[in-house]
């Protein structure tokens, strides 16, 4: 009878975590971008003529289909990361689109209009050049793959081989493009470099070489890059040193044409029998406008240009892809999509108008912060009250009067407004969000989404409506960067602007630069940033702050020198007094050096510690503090007996993830170290045998969670340790990482979880009441956000008295993935690459954005919304109650009445 | 609780600030994430068919994706529901096929270093168990995917078998039923009904809340016709005024 009960307990229990979204929430507060990456190819789907697709493939190895007239998403295939999902080639007839992927290992063929795939085939290996589709008498049957040595030749219905052939004098000769003129014939293009171009011609029918041409052309290093072939044969060069135009007829001439002309970007369409080149050149520094050309001819086609206005905060235009169409009077006309250096797409139709654009840079978020909005000047004025020093009482009562009135006369102006717009049709009524009307809203609930991207595009985000509302483009970002983001000033010390510092660090050098920037509008400070000439190895943001309520950062440079940033004569003094308890610690992986180092006052560096890990057997490859940020309201815990066991809260511990060099299932390990960042003390080592990574790690107050795959079970497995000082606290005031003689008690225990993960991080609220989730990005796309109450090395395997009063949920070695778990329904996130996530004003709320390829921003309560009203709360029915209730006390008021004057009367 | 709230702020400021920054050293995942496959030997096919009972395949098929152990290996959905993932090496996989919209259990398949496939149920627990699946893999969704909670609706019944309404209403009744039924005029009743209310309340000496509560009230207005003892009292008096 105990055990029923103890079950039902535990299902009640069980159901009272469970945190999921309502049907009728969807797209309340939550909202999904879909991105598909730096375009490589694209091509419009022209073979019905009221066809509104564009098809692109990317460098991020997505496949997809966009409207022409919204710019959104029909479908995306998103392949593997890395060079095995690399996408080559892109060509497209009728239907079928046909991708070559992986450096010319496969051979796909999509169905464009439901995005489903017809075939799939191995290709044999070889590095990839070109591929074309081959027709003959305008039926195309056939797909041609040009490799470094062969070219082959595919059926386009089923993918399947007719035949393949070497190249001749493949040594000397690069091969690089392969053309087919629907005359029987294929063409393989082939150059020596400032020499000649060759050009082979195969049979379509058995491959056999029919003829073998050179031609002179001195200019020419590379087909690919500067040349295409246009209908009817006709290869088309531009060169860039001379700014001319190289034409070819492939099946007559040996002699190339040469047409000058004034141009930055060149792109070729066919449109029935008509090509065109559209031609961009640079009308003024903010415009460039575009002209089609006569393939045939060369010459400017009249009433054809477009200006392509340059946004001062993007990059310089990069590519082109053009759609020519005739129009009714036979002319071409035609439709543009530019791509900046910034991954931006501009959709463009003939005026000159606009039709939509899309930041594909967002699709690599490398780090983001949300920074509150600043306030309003009513709030400002609000809170200016309680920040000033009393006056008398009179003062004070007049400034709280005036401070009414303004709310009130708000109120009365917010009033005036929701009348005026009830009046006016619904679809005049827009809530645009600008930069001018932000404000904070009560809860803290709307806040502005740094976002630093990889292309060094930096984005401000509204994260309520997810509208981007500044951007910056960087353009001396180095090729191989790596970003940091640090909030240097928030926006609660008013006529001070906040204040962004993103330190742009390049890889190879180790050099960095600071870009100051202000997180609301975007614009540049004009504090101009300190040089930093020597690579920096590390950064670290202090508590301190200057007279200007800027917390100042400390560099760290290859010669142990530390600068800091800002670096007024207050906070160098300030420094000189704090030096003495500012640690740091550096991490050189390749030689697998931890070292721990003290400033002293005159900002030079002393080293304490040095941790070696010997790299011959494994390696660094991460290491985790706890957020700077995080709150825990709670000391201790409560167990069963009412005693309180207290959490080991060292706000200096790291935790180290190792890796073993030895990748043999049967000997690799993963290992973890917990590391005092103060004095160097190892608290803890935990080794998982026959264990590899990838190891995602959150550490936050006294655990640290990590996930790693289990070669001998071949499953992936969760561990969790968590730190305690025992029934007694050693020093109750004040942590201190010197003076703490007891190491501390560790428990750790380890789950099966069914699915492998792609990140993973805590939520994380205001003061730290509210319980704990995991969110976990997982590889099909969805969220989960599991209570840390399943990871909590305290489950006991034999359920007892003590354990069911602690709410204990008794052990089981699997976890469980439940869908309803997942923060974000079914709008998937695709290969999430980081979850960021920060308190709001209500304690039981925290917001949540992943991002990754898309972008999603959400918010969640761990232990349901308990400072709030539920959103579905029943107003009808309480006042309808309490209403019953009022007027059934009349009635029986009345009828009380009656009956003591009756009983008066007898 | 003054020293609990004074502890974070001296956590700043006090001791020893090692601002755990999160470090600048590039920590890059080194060669060796793929090593384990070697690139010259064999590499096979897995082959199945994704079934969506009473949907056409067209509908689903574009935002579905084959999953080989993560992401590991990726396939794509033909449009007739089959699949394919080539260039697998061999080994044991988890095999999962994701859509936003339908549930498909995953499968466990095998290939041997010859390219003999064998499929089996994922059993996470005891990895070595054989529950056969048939191969090439035929997989059937097996609904949808829940992601949402039902709300509470709000209905007469859910109201009336609230306990809290149970609670009040059942008392009600009886407050008003009772004294029709049971003639309270008679001294015997009388008494008895005495007796049981003794046996209810066992420990004399607590103060009945049910008493504290008349008191109270009785005091201000007694509007209710449960403070009619009072109220009795008062009533004619002011009548008579």
């Amino acid at each position: 009878m105990a055990r029923l009960i103890w079950l039902c307990l535990k299902c009640i229990m069980l159901y009272s975590t469970v945190q999921a979204v309502f049907e009728d929430q969807v797209g309340k507060f939550d909202w999904r971008q879909q991105y598909v990456g730096k375009v490589r190819f694209s091509h419009f789907d022209s073979h019905v003529q009221s066809s509104k697709k564009v098809l692109v493939a990317t460098e991020n190895n997505v496949f997809a289909s966009l409207n022409t007239r919204t710019g959104e998403l029909f479908w995306r295939h998103v392949d593997k990361t890395g060079p095995e999902g690399n996408i080559d080639a892109l060509l497209q007839h009728g239907q079928d689109a046909v991708l070559v992927v992986g450096n010319g290992r496969l051979l796909r063929s999509w169905e464009i209009n439901i995005g489903g795939l017809n075939w799939e085939i191995v290709l044999d290996s070889g590095s990839f050049q070109s591929a074309c589709l081959v027709g003959q008498q305008d039926t195309v049957k056939h797909v041609a793959v040009l490799k470094k040595t062969i070219i082959s030749l595919h059926y386009l219905s089923n993918g399947h081989q007719k035949w393949i052939e070497n190249l001749p004098e493949s040594e000397t000769v690069d091969y690089q493009a392969v053309y087919s003129g629907g005359n029987g014939e294929v063409y393989a293009l082939g150059v020596v470099p400032h020499s000649h171009i060759a050009i082979v011609a195969y049979s379509l029918e058995d491959g056999e070489i029919i003829k073998q041409i050179s031609v002179e052309a001195p200019w020419l290093s590379n087909i690919q890059a500067s040349c295409s072939v246009i209908d009817q044969g006709v290869l088309t060069c531009v060169d860039s040193a001379t700014v001319s135009l190289y034409m070819l007829d492939l099946h007559l001439q040996s002699q190339m044409t040469q047409i000058p002309l004034q141009a930055m970007l060149v792109s070729f369409a066919t449109t029935g029998e008509k090509t065109v080149a559209a031609v961009m050149s640079p009308k003024n520094k903010t415009a460039c406008s575009i002209n089609l050309f006569s393939g045939e001819t060369g010459r400017r086609l009249l009433d054809t240009t477009l200006i392509f206005n340059l946004d001062p905060n993007g990059g310089k235009p990069e590519k082109l892809y053009v759609q020519a169409f005739l129009k009714k009077d036979d002319s071409v006309g035609y439709r543009v999509i530019v791509q900046t250096e910034d991954h931006t797409l501009t959709f463009i139709q003939q005026p000159g108008r606009v039709m939509w654009t899309r930041e594909e840079a967002l699709s690599d978020v490398v780090t983001m912060e949300m920074v509150d909005l600043p306030l309003t000047g009513t709030q400002a004025e609000l809170e200016g009250e309680f920040g000033k020093k009393a006056d008398g009482l009179m003062s004070m009562v007049l400034k709280r009067l005036s401070s009414q009135l303004i709310l009130l006369q708000a109120w009365i102006a917010h009033l005036w407004k929701l009348f005026y717009d009830a009046r006016k049709p619904r679809s005049q009524v827009k809530n645009d969000v600008t930069i001018e009307n932000l404000s904070r809203d009560e809860f803290n609930l709307q806040k502005m989404m740094v976002m630093v991207t990889a292309s060094g595009k930096l984005f401000g985000i509204d994260s309520k409506t997810g509208s981007i509302l500044w951007r910056h483009y960087l353009n001396n970002i180095p090729s191989n960067p790596a970003f940091k983001l640090m909030v240097q000033r928030t926006t609660a010390h008013f006529p001070h602007p906040p204040q962004c510092t993103l330190l742009i660090k390049d890889k190879d050098t180790g050099l960095a630069t600071l870009h100051v920037f202000n997180p609301i509008f975007g614009k540049k400070s004009h504090i101009s940033p300190p040089p930093l000439p020597q690579p920096i190895l590390q950064s670290l943001i202090l508590p301190l702050m200057d007279q200007d309520y800027a917390k100042v950062l400390l560099l760290v440079d290859d010669q142990y020198k530390v600068s800091a940033f800002p670096s007024t004569k207050n906070v160098l003094q300030q420094l000189q007094e704090m030096a003495s308890s500012i640690f740091f610690y550096l991490i050189d992986s390749s030689q697998g050096r931890l070292s721990g180092y003290r400033l002293r006052t005159d900002l030079s560096t002393e080293l304490i510690w040095e941790v070696v890990v010997p790299t011959e057997v494994q390696r660094i490859v991460s290491v985790k503090g706890k957020r700077p940020n995080e709150h825990v309201h709670s000391q201790g815990r409560v167990m069963g007996d009412r005693s309180v066991l207290y959490k080991y809260l060292n706000p200096n511990l790291l935790a180290v993830v190792l890796e073993s060099t030895d990748l043999h299932q049967e000997r690799s390990f993963v290992g973890i170290l917990l590391i005092d960042g103060v004095t160097g003390r190892i608290i803890h080592e935990a080794v998982q045998r026959k264990a590899r990574g990838p190891v995602h790690v959150v550490h936050s107050e006294n655990w640290v969670v990590y996930e790693y795959w289990s070669t001998k079970s071949r499953r992936n497995e969760f561990s969790v340790i968590e730190l305690y000082e025992g029934m007694e606290l050693y020093n109750s005031t004040v942590f201190s990482s010197l003076d703490r003689p007891h190491a501390p008690q560790v428990l750790q225990q380890s789950y099966i979880f069914p699915s492998s993960i792609s990140t993973m991080e805590a939520t994380l609220t205001e003061k730290g009441i509210t319980s704990r989730h995991l969110l976990i990005g997982l590889p099909s796309g969805g969220i989960l956000s599991l209570p840390k109450m399943f990871l909590d090395p305290r489950r006991p395997e034999i359920v007892t008295e003590q354990s069911r009063e602690e709410n204990l949920i008794p052990y089981a070695p699997e976890l469980l993935i439940r869908t309803e778990w997942f923060i974000n329904y079914n709008q998937t996130v695709s290969r999430v690459r980081g979850i960021y996530t920060a308190p709001s004003g209500l304690e039981s709320t925290c917001l949540v954005v992943a991002y990754g390829l898309d972008i999603y921003q959400t918010r969640v309560y761990p232990s349901k919304q308990f400072d709030v009203l539920k959103d579905d709360y029943d107003y009808m029915l309480i006042s309808s109650v309490l209403l019953a209730l009022f007027f059934a006390t009349m009635i029986s008021k009345r009828l009380a009445e009656v009956k003591l004057l009756n009983r008066a009367w007898r | 609780m003054l020293h609990r709230e004074r502890i974070p702020l001296l956590w700043f400021f006090f001791q020893a600030v090692v601002v755990v920054a999160w470090c600048f050293t590039d920590m890059e995942t080194g060669p060796g994430a793929g090593v384990s496959t070697q690139p010259n030997g064999d590499r096979f096919k897995i082959e199945g068919r994704a079934i969506v009972p009473g949907l056409k395949t067209q509908d689903w098929v574009s935002t579905a994706r084959i999953l080989v152990e993560g992401e590991e290996y990726v396939g794509f959905l033909r449009t007739d529901g089959s699949f394919a993932v080539n260039d697998v090496p061999s080994g044991s996989y988890v095999v999962e096929i994701v859509t936003p919209a339908h549930r498909f259990e995953p499968v466990r398949v095998d290939i041997t270093s010859k390219g003999k496939m064998r499929a089996r149920l994922v059993n996470y627990i005891k990895t070595s168990e054989v529950i056969r699946q048939p191969y090439p893999l035929q997989v059937r969704a097996n609904g949808p995917h829940t992601y949402f909670m039902k709300r509470e609706t709000w209905g007469w019944t859910d109201f009336l078998m609230n306990p809290m309404v149970m609670m009040m209403v059942l008392p009600l009744l009886i407050i008003v039923l009772l004294p029709k039924v049971v003639n309270t005029n008679d001294p015997e009743m009388r008494k008895e009904m005495e007796q049981s209310m003794n046996m209810l309340n066992p420990n004399p000496e607590l103060p009945d809340v049910s008493e504290l509560m008349t008191k109270l009230f009785s005091g201000s207005k007694g509007s209710s016709k449960a403070g009619s003892s009072s109220s009795k009292g008062t009533r004619p008096a002011v009548k008579r005024r």
